[in-house]
């Protein structure tokens, strides 16, 4: 993708300007070529280890294959990512849609779920420096698409409620990589055309998925996105003593939504990014000592969505520490008991698993693209190296990789 | 455990009465010696309560002798000869009014204090800071020769210490810098540890980072104790909000008279919490 | 203020307790949410779908 793409804020149609595959298409470029189609413009390699990171100045996604500098932190990284992926692999049958999905099945335990794997895969197949991470997640990106019926489902989905935003954020997540179908897109084009659809909705950080979703298809923006981000959690920049989980959630969607899920982190305003430095290793800490272990995943990987962000070594160890043998990383404390009914565990421990598949990949991923791994500020068990005292050189160093990444 | 001593013990209700006697006598302009006045001179508890809330106890001498907003945000040499100075004036303007006589009083109350629970041979860094802290300020608030105990054999030297403290203040990682920051809160008083405040002042990032740490445990003492550092400093960040952060946690702690004291204090010498 | 509470003490007992509220270790944290916040475990987790969107009726007049 070229530097302009990712959540750009100006213009519409799809960025990636990549031919969108003919609808239908449910056979994914799985297993060994992992490069997804629309996930950027220039060519790359299918086999990875080649240095194959566009160099021109726009380039600026995070894409998988890339010779990047060792990351400090690998092998930890991957054994993670691989671990989570492994367990969501396991965890297929859990994420298969039912028969009643478009009528009488709650959403939040059928439509979410795989929405997320989605969203979450599709990083990872793109972005992971290892083949065989980015085979897994392909693997199952191409799955979602599948329990989709290749995008059919969003046309009921749609049919049946029209106003509802949900249909057009998941399908979002397909037609970014180029997966379209056209009877949906005939829809979309209806529905999301009304006045009734530039209504203001009530939470901010939803609509700023919605207009990343419109960004995606092609369709209008309802919003002005940077009008809606000063209205969220991270564009009020609340004291940071004060955030509850509540808030710190929204946050950390923010901040996905801002940089197109880690794939694009020059788009962080500078100001807001200056904010996310300062107050992350607070916030992850805090929410690790309470072992919530799904949000202190998504802090991590907030971490690895803002320019020159330190890596924090110490609040990984800990993390990963989170991870069972199986690979799945419980939401909170110590998660479902172990004999717990399939569906139990699977409610208890599918997000914090693709939190941990995702952030492990944007940290390992950024030590070769964006924000290279700097020096934590000083934490428990911190890389032995004397540090300086304080954040503030990595706060005040100016970011080198943004060149790289702004348009 | 110590948790536990804080919550039951009357040593525990002694202190809260005598840090909220000091509150008082900063925030209502009572007469200063909140001390004498108020505290049964032999009373071991009362003894021991001046011991544990270190240099706060003198906190409205300090104020008095100038300590207030404008005036401390100098550190190290500045702060030496303004001490001086201070020292001066009030000596010679001071002589025996009864302000002078309660201060002599409260001197004579802080002298009981150090010798009756000097630092042991075992005790904690903190322990010696603070007992030096309390030596150092009856020195420098007191009306000359009021203050000014002689230091037990030995014990003013071994917590004499910038050298020994240079270590955690540079390596800590911020989590304990901040906690152990809190713990010598009395410190941060005009004048007192200069070394030190310098060197947390080099850390402010990672003080603040601490105070939201403290905030969200609702460690509010521990939050108040940073937040009175933070106050010193003229580079807190702003997205901290440190003024909404004090009064904040003084009203979540719900009426704690050691969280109070604090807020006072950083208020009253830094203009910091109520604005 | 106090204190009446000038009854004999052990002083070394009470040097202890000095000792003890000077350094005292950190409390444990206590962490609480609001409740609105612990309604349900799944819609934490993220904000895709979340707050469940009302379903429509099941007649499908296609």
């Amino acid at each position: 993708m070229s530097g302009g793409a990712g959540p750009g804020r100006a213009g519409g149609g799809d960025p990636d300007g990549a031919a969108p595959l003919p609808s239908g298409v449910s056979d994914l470029p799985g297993a060994a070529q992992s490069d997804p189609p629309g996930s950027t413009g220039a060519p790359r390699p299918a086999v990875a280890g080649t240095p194959a990171r566009p160099s021109a100045p726009g380039g600026s996604d995070r894409a998988g294959g890339h010779d990047g500098p060792a990351h400090p932190d690998a092998a930890l990284l991957d054994r993670v990512a691989l671990g989570a992926l492994t367990r969501i692999d396991a965890m297929r049958p859990s994420f298969r849609l039912p028969d009643d999905v478009a009528t009488d099945a709650n959403p939040n335990t059928t439509l979410k779920p795989l929405g997320e794997l989605a969203e979450l895969a599709d990083v990872v197949r793109t972005a992971h420096p290892l083949p065989a991470a980015r085979a897994l997640a392909g693997e199952l990106f191409a799955f979602a698409w599948k329990e989709t019926r290749g995008g059919e489902l969003f046309a009921e989905l749609v049919r049946g409620e029209p106003q509802a935003t949900y249909p057009v954020e998941l399908y979002g997540v397909f037609a970014r990589a180029g997966l379209r179908n056209p009877a949906v897109e005939e829809l979309l084009a209806a529905t999301t055309g009304l006045r009734l659809w530039q209504v203001a909705r009530e939470d901010h950080t939803r609509t700023l998925n919605v207009l990343n979703a419109e960004r995606r298809i092609g369709l209008p923006p309802h919003a002005d996105f940077a009008e809606v981000l000063a209205m969220t959690g991270l564009g009020r920049r609340p004291e940071p003593w004060a955030l509850d989980r509540r808030t710190a959630y929204g946050l950390t969607h923010d901040v996905f939504h801002v940089t197109d899920w880690g794939r694009v982190p020059g788009l962080m305003p500078e100001p807001l990014a200056g904010y996310l430095r300062l107050w992350l290793p607070a916030w992850t800490a805090s929410w690790l000592e309470e072992r919530q272990w799904d949000l202190a995943g998504e802090l991590l990987a907030v971490a690895a969505c803002v320019p020159q962000a330190p890596y924090d070594p110490a609040a990984w160890r800990e993390f990963a520490a989170a991870q069972r043998r199986d690979g799945a990383v419980p939401e909170v404390g110590d998660g479902p008991p172990e004999g717990a009914p399939p569906q139990e565990q699977f409610i208890g421990c599918y997000h914090s698993t693709l939190v941990a598949a995702f952030a492990a990949t944007l940290a390992r991923a950024a030590a070769g693209s964006g924000g290279a791994p700097g020096t934590a500020p000083s934490t428990p068990e911190a890389t032995p190296a004397p540090a300086p005292p304080s954040a503030a050189v990595a706060e005040h160093t100016p970011a080198p990789a943004e060149s790289e990444v702004l348009p | 455990m110590a948790e536990q001593a804080q919550e039951n013990s009357s040593l525990s209700a002694v202190v809260a009465d005598v840090a909220a006697g000091v509150a008082l006598a900063l925030d209502g302009g009572r007469d200063s010696s909140a001390l004498s006045g108020v505290l049964a001179q032999d009373d071991p508890l009362a003894l021991a309560a001046i011991r544990v809330l270190g240099a706060d106890v003198l906190a409205p001498y300090a104020l008095r002798a100038g300590g207030g907003p404008g005036t401390t945000t100098d550190t190290g040499t500045d702060m030496d000869s303004g001490m001086a100075h201070r020292r001066t004036a009030r000596a010679s303007g001071v002589g025996a009014g009864p302000a002078a006589r309660g201060a002599r009083a409260d001197g004579e109350v802080v002298r009981k204090a150090l010798a009756a629970y000097p630092p042991g041979a075992d005790a904690s860094e903190v322990s010696l800071w603070s007992y030096r802290g309390l030596v150092e300020a009856s020195r420098a608030y007191l009306p000359a020769g009021q203050g000014g105990p002689e230091s037990p054999a030995g014990a003013g030297d071994r917590a004499a210490g910038p050298a020994a403290v240079a270590g955690w203040l540079q390596a800590d990682p911020w989590p304990q810098l901040a906690h152990r920051a809190s713990q010598l809160a009395a410190l941060s008083l005009p004048g007192l540890a200069p070394a030190l405040a310098t060197g947390l002042a080099a850390r402010t990032e990672d003080l603040s980072r601490g105070f939201v740490r403290a905030v969200r445990r609702r460690d509010w003492l521990q939050a108040a104790g940073i937040g009175r550092w933070l106050a010193r400093v003229p580079d807190v960040p702003d997205t901290l909000g440190l003024d909404t952060g004090l009064v904040y946690v003084l009203r979540m702690s719900g009426g704690d008279a050691r969280v109070a004291l604090h807020t006072a204090i950083a208020r009253r010498f830094h203009g910091r919490g109520a604005r | 203020m106090a204190s009446d509470l000038s009854a004999p003490v052990e002083t070394a007992a009470l040097a202890a307790e000095v000792e003890g509220l000077l350094d005292s270790a950190e409390p444990e944290g206590i962490y609480r949410d609001t409740r609105e916040c612990g309604a349900g475990l799944l819609l934490l987790g993220a904000l895709l779908i979340s707050p469940p969107t009302p379903r429509p009726p099941k007649t499908d007049a296609r």
